[in-house]
């Protein structure tokens, strides 16, 4: 078949899907649904910044045939936050300088959200390793590590959203 | 009147910042102590960024958008035999297809000061779309606009180009011997500099020590994570409006140009930039959109894939840098000879400028009686190269900081004493002639840098040696003074208090548009969520010039001092007024008018007060840098830059000395901000510059085999992820002796310079070996250790 | 960019898959974690007529131990690799080996079926199963066969399926007791492929004499190759790093690298015997926490 239908769960809510079956989770996201929270940086998995939540783990959407998505949970940056208040670890990355430019921020957020949901209070060499897959141009790193590092010491809810 | 006093500027008032949560201790004696400027705010547009609530140059769409794509040169060199695009005209829906005969004016110029016609040609041609020739791969060649981004991809294979490759010339060297194939019928060389002081061969001989090395730096490639992108929709009005991700919102001049409209009639919005570090500086997609548009009057949507940004767009100047230096047995300097050679690749861009500033600040930030620079660029058929963080004055931070590493070692000196010894001072000269006229903090951020690497840290294991080095550098910032740099900014109340400024800054990341939000809201008396920053839009905007060149601080920042000042004088008497007291006495703070016995009145009702007596309620700035006539670099030369921002950084490394692999373990970046505005927006750039020069030092290459690029990928083109890097520990110098506001020095440029050198430097340290070239590879270390027989 | 358009199947058992991919033959590929075919496909330089993706095929997603061996499904993740659930956690070496693969998404995604499969002559998993001598089990639509590793992969991104096949499943063996491993790679940034990757298994006898060993090499030509040289050399030898540097520097690496932008023929050949020598001295002393835990 050339187009597929699917039925995933995007942030939350339901949604029923149609689309020719050569793209990708980022492309229908992005053109289709207009979710402009995903980024696309590279188009091979490399920079990060396509990242989402698929069944709650970390994915490059962009490497994610739509086919595949039937049936799944997606969450993106907006999935996050809750009833529209912000997440501690926006307020965190906020506070600390840890967005320049800003274009890696939303896959560097969930990378870090999905890593201390397993991993509270981790050390800054642990928080390195777990976002060395989403690459930033702007900041130089340290301040991320700050801010999820913040974010990891005061807890802060991490624990039960999404 | 806040923040007019200023520390006294030489040493004594000097006082530094470090580390990440620095308290800032007051150094002068002011009016009233800074509110809003000085402290680390929360920037507005990071609420948005975390959010994702921001819409880059992708993130727009329209009703009846159609997708652009454009159509590349897989040949560095070649002629255009026929171009055939009738099956993707015919494709159903392909809205059109343009070659250069499509396009009404189809060349940029780029301007070449300072040159004769006897070196080079005065104004250098860009094609919008190459016509007879292509000069680099991935020139483009055709455009396309399409319903679907699949429909453009399946247009673009339907073109049939009939190319005729060409010998082409890959290496400036080879470029500029006789018969080489000619990149432009006007020859191979593109610009050259020459800067004479004293007499250099003379201060040779009289040396003790010539330190004489060979160093190459690579090319490099921007790499910021948003790929190029943009919008373009022909208004209601006629307008052809073009939304995109741009560090100069002026060239809409450019486009009207290309497509004979008048200027009044193109308009473009900036973005929020995701990252432009110079590659956003030149005209990237506005072009294309334009024509595309105007074609077929429908909006289209332009995003280039990072394999077509990796490949195509102008990079960073390579070049090899030759150095002899001479210095006396107590290390004092006494000669620096550089010769210098950058290759443009195939079009010149902004590269005349780039080895201006390569030849200007050649020497480093030292005192050397006799200086000789002669600087060359030249045209090859690799891919083109032009503005990168640095512009030149960045690449050659890594010979004048090695070679002076040499000399010390060479003496049996301590290389930060005898960099002390050497380093500038406030009143001398710079080899070009120009005299520095603001505090040089080259040895408070030499000892502060080396002084928190703190203790030395032991090998982690076997086979592991661990050094330190130092590197500091300058860098200018603000543009050319012929240039006549100028930005404008429109600062006005509401009638309800709050406060709105307009300026035409384009905002890349480094906190451009909130930090003018600051200076705003200090000087009118409000609190900085009470102001709301419209940027970037040529048309609604007052102009303020590029975002470029560590210039939009110092330049828009004094735009908005200068409208927020005028608004508030014009303010005041009103509110003194209402608050019977004088003028000079009344105070703006917190959203009222204070008068001195505590009294307040809301600004507020100032407003409605000011619209009774018709009192304007809006200032527009204008701040004009100092502004000079190009000068003759061999006679003595004179101003060049407005200022330049002194720093140094240190680093400590571990060297695997069976592999080769060198570890960052410790890095420390000091720089003389003069004030920092925002410090949490400081310390962001000295730790992104920081870590983009480190890249710079061990792991970026574009690697070109005869002009075809081997690495359009960012998974063989290697930035550095957070775990290539250590944290950074910035420390932030407060001379107050800045020409922005408040006493602020530019510092977006300036971080990029030390990391190579400062690493060389360390490397030595550790394994007593001379790296010269960049990247330092681990297999360029290896064999310099001897490994690999 | 968008993929050239394809059909999509997404067959809900192996049956149904292998009649598909038999059926279209080189015009369909085959998606596991899509971790390397889908930036072929959105580069626009692999154009199948058909992707059939494997996603639904639960029954290569079990883990099961077969006697002395352990049987790991086609669309077993990276990520429980590395995490060592269940019967994985006697799989130390593709454990370690799987923690090295890209970064935590590509983990997340990629399966241990595709990487042997996409045969990357840089990467850790087909190197480590070499090192294991595993076998690789395939299915096509004339049935069901083993391949060793020794002969499954052929060449740079080149492996023996044959049209049609799939990488149903893979067999490592059990480590023995005293037995050490260790996966050493060297890569430009962590997370990159290797430039060089070297795994060594090392067994001690009771004595605590090195009984086998075994050295795999990623980077180092265009499949994974066993350094049998060494592992001769080391046989009998005492269980000492001393040892184990002086055997590698004696032995004439039986490896022909090639030069490439990350690195020359030179610096490869120079990594294998670094890397080799860091390998067989962490297996030694593993084997040798082993050996005491054993022995009391």
């Amino acid at each position: 078949m050339r187009d597929v239908q699917v039925r995933l769960t995007l942030n939350g809510e339901e949604r029923r899907i149609r689309a020719p079956a050569h793209r990708t989770l980022l492309q229908v996201l992005r053109d289709d649904l207009g979710m402009t929270d995903v980024k696309e940086g590279c188009g091979e998995g490399v920079c990060g910044t396509c990242t989402v939540l698929l069944d709650g783990e970390p994915v490059s959407s962009c490497l994610v045939l739509i086919g595949r998505i039937d049936g799944r949970d997606v969450v993106t940056l907006r999935g996050l936050a809750e009833g529209g208040r912000v997440h501690p670890l926006q307020v965190a990355f906020a506070t600390h300088g840890a967005a320049q430019c800003g274009f890696c921020t939303p896959g560097m957020i969930l990378t870090a959200y999905a890593f201390l949901r397993d991993h509270p209070r981790p050390t800054r060499e642990e928080i390195r390793r777990a976002i060395a897959g989403n690459l930033c141009r702007c900041t130089g790193y340290t301040k991320i590590v700050d801010a999820i590092a913040a974010a990891g010491r005061d807890g802060g809810g991490i624990r039960d959203a999404g | 009147m806040p923040g007019e006093a200023r520390s006294a500027p030489s040493g004594d008032g000097m006082r530094g910042r470090g580390g990440r949560s620095g308290r800032r201790s007051p150094v002068t004696v002011p009016a009233r102590p800074l509110r809003v400027v000085g402290r680390p705010i929360t920037r507005h547009d990071a609420w948005d960024k975390v959010q994702a609530r921001t819409l880059y140059g992708a993130d727009w769409h329209m009703p009846g958008m159609l997708h652009g794509a454009v159509l590349r040169s897989p040949y560095p060199a070649a002629r255009i035999r026929h171009i055939d695009t009738s099956a993707a005209r015919l494709l159903p829906g392909v809205a059109a297809v343009l070659t250069a005969r499509d396009v009404p004016r189809n060349t940029l110029w780029t301007d070449v000061p300072g040159q004769t016609t006897a070196v080079g040609p005065l104004r250098a041609r860009l094609h919008v779309l190459a016509d007879e020739v292509v000069r680099y791969q991935g020139e483009p060649v055709a455009l396309v606009a399409a319903e679907t981004p699949e429909l453009a991809q399946e247009a673009l294979e339907l073109i049939r180009v009939e190319y005729e490759p060409t010998p082409g010339v890959f290496d400036p060297e080879e470029a500029l011997r006789p018969g080489a194939p000619p990149v432009h019928p006007e020859g191979n060389l593109l610009a050259r500099w020459r800067i004479r002081c004293g007499d250099v061969e003379e201060g040779l001989r009289e040396a003790d020590v010539v330190v004489e090395q060979t160093y190459r730096c690579q090319v490099v490639d921007h790499a910021y994570l948003e790929p190029e992108a943009g919008v373009a929709w022909v208004d209601a009005d006629g307008v052809l409006t073009i939304r995109v991700s741009t560090q100069v919102i002026e060239h809409y001049r450019d486009v009207a140009e290309v497509l004979g409209l008048p200027h009044n009639k193109v308009r473009v919005i900036g973005a929020y930039v995701g990252g432009g570090f110079g590659g956003k500086e030149d005209v990237t997609v506005e072009a294309f959109l334009g024509l595309l548009a105007w074609r077929t009057r429908r909006p289209v949507r332009m995003v280039w894939s990072r394999q077509e940004s990796l490949l195509a767009r102008p990079k960073r100047h390579p070049f090899v840098m030759r150095y002899r230096t001479g210095a006396r047995r107590d290390g004092t300097l006494v000669a620096q000879q550089v010769e210098l050679l950058a290759d443009s690749g195939a079009y010149a861009y902004l590269s005349a400028l780039v080895l201006m500033y390569a030849a200007v600040t050649a020497a480093g930030p030292y005192r050397v009686p006799h200086v000789e620079v002669t600087a060359r660029v030249a045209y090859t058929n690799n891919p083109p190269t032009s503005a990168m963080r640095g512009f030149g004055a960045m690449q050659v931070v890594w010979g004048y900081e090695s070679q002076i590493d040499q000399v010390a070692r060479r003496l049996g000196l301590d290389p930060v004493e005898v960099r002390a010894r050497n380093a500038l001072h406030k009143g001398d000269a710079l080899p070009v002639g120009q005299r520095l006229e603001t505090h040089v903090a080259v040895s408070e951020a030499l000892e502060r840098a080396w002084a928190a690497l703190g203790p030395r840290r032991a090998p982690s294991g076997p086979h592991r040696r661990v050094g330190r080095g130092v590197a500091c550098n300058l860098q200018p910032y603000g543009r050319i003074v012929w240039l006549h740099d100028w930005a404008s900014a429109w600062v006005g109340y509401e009638m309800d208090g709050t406060v709105v400024v307009r300026t035409g800054v384009p905002d890349v990341g480094g906190g451009q548009a909130s930090s003018l939000c600051q200076i705003a809201a200090e000087v009118l008396g409000v609190d900085p969520e009470r102001v709301s920053v419209h940027i970037a839009d040529s048309a609604l905007t007052p102009l303020a010039g590029t975002t470029t060149a560590t210039r939009q601080l110092y330049m828009s920042g004094n735009a908005v001092l200068e409208a927020a000042r005028q608004l508030r004088q014009q303010v005041l008497p009103v509110a003194a007024a209402l608050l019977e007291a004088s003028p000079a006495q009344v105070d703006l703070e917190g959203g009222d008018a204070v008068a001195p016995d505590g009294r307040r009145v809301a600004l507020a009702r100032v407003m409605q007060e000011c619209a009774r007596l018709g009192v304007p309620r809006s200032a527009l700035g204008v701040y004009r840098a100092p502004a000079g006539d190009p000068v003759e670099f061999e006679r003595g030369g004179g101003r060049v830059f407005p200022d330049y921002t002194f720093g140094a950084h240190a680093a400590e490394v571990e060297v695997d000395t069976e592999t080769g692999a060198v570890s960052v373990l410790r890095y420390v970046a000091c720089h003389d901000v003069g004030r920092a505005i925002n410090p949490q927006s400081v310390e962001g750039q000295i730790q992104g510059g920081a870590v983009m020069g480190l890249g710079y030092a061990l792991l970026e290459e574009v690697v070109l085999d005869r002009g075809t690029n081997l690495t359009t990928s960012l998974a063989s083109y290697l930035i550095p992820t957070a775990e290539d890097v250590p944290d950074v520990e910035p420390v932030i110098l407060e001379s107050g002796d800045g020409q922005g506001p408040f006493g602020a020095r530019g510092i977006g440029e300036p971080p990029i310079g030390p990391p190579a050198a400062a690493v060389a430097n360390a490397i030595e340290d550790a394994v007593g070996v001379r790296i010269t070239e960049l990247p330092m590879t681990p297999e360029r270390v290896a064999r310099a250790l001897g490994l690999l027989g | 960019m968008p993929a050239v358009p394809f059909d999509y199947e997404a067959p809900r058992t192996l049956q149904e898959a292998v009649e598909l991919l038999g059926a279209w033959g080189e015009e369909a590929k085959p998606l596991a974690g899509g971790q390397s075919l889908v930036p072929l496909l959105t580069l626009r330089l692999v154009r199948p007529r058909v992707v059939v993706d494997l996603a639904g095929l639960d029954e290569l997603k079990g883990v099961v131990r077969e006697d002395g061996m352990v049987r790991i499904g086609a669309l077993v993740r990276h990520r429980s690799l590395e995490r060592g659930e269940g019967p994985l956690r006697l799989c130390p070496v593709l454990q370690e080996a799987a923690s090295l693969v890209g970064n935590v998404r590509v983990r997340t995604l990629g399966t241990l079926g595709g990487s042997l499969a996409h045969a990357d002559p840089a990467a850790e998993l087909p190197a480590a199963v070499r090192a294991l001598d595993g076998e690789i089990v395939v299915r096509g639509r004339e049935g069901e066969r083993t391949v060793p590793a020794s002969a499954f992969f052929t060449g740079v991104l080149a492996t023996a399926l044959r049209p049609g096949e799939l990488v149903t499943a893979v067999r490592v063996p059990v480590l023995g007791e005293r037995t050490g491993w260790a996966v050493e790679e060297f890569s430009r940034r962590a997370g990159d492929f290797a430039i060089v990757a070297s795994v060594a298994l090392v067994q001690l006898d009771p004595l605590g004499r090195i009984a086998g060993a075994r050295v795999a090499l990623a980077g180092v030509g265009p499949t994974p190759q066993r350094v049998e040289s060494v592992e001769a050399a080391l046989r009998g030898e005492r269980a000492a790093v001393e040892t184990v540097r002086e055997v590698v520097a004696a032995c004439p690496l039986e490896i022909d690298p090639e030069s490439d932008i990350h690195a020359s023929a030179a610096y490869r050949r120079h990594l294998a015997r670094v890397l080799t020598v860091r390998a067989l001295g962490r297996a030694l002393l593993r084997a040798g926490r082993s050996h005491r835990e054993e022995d009391p």
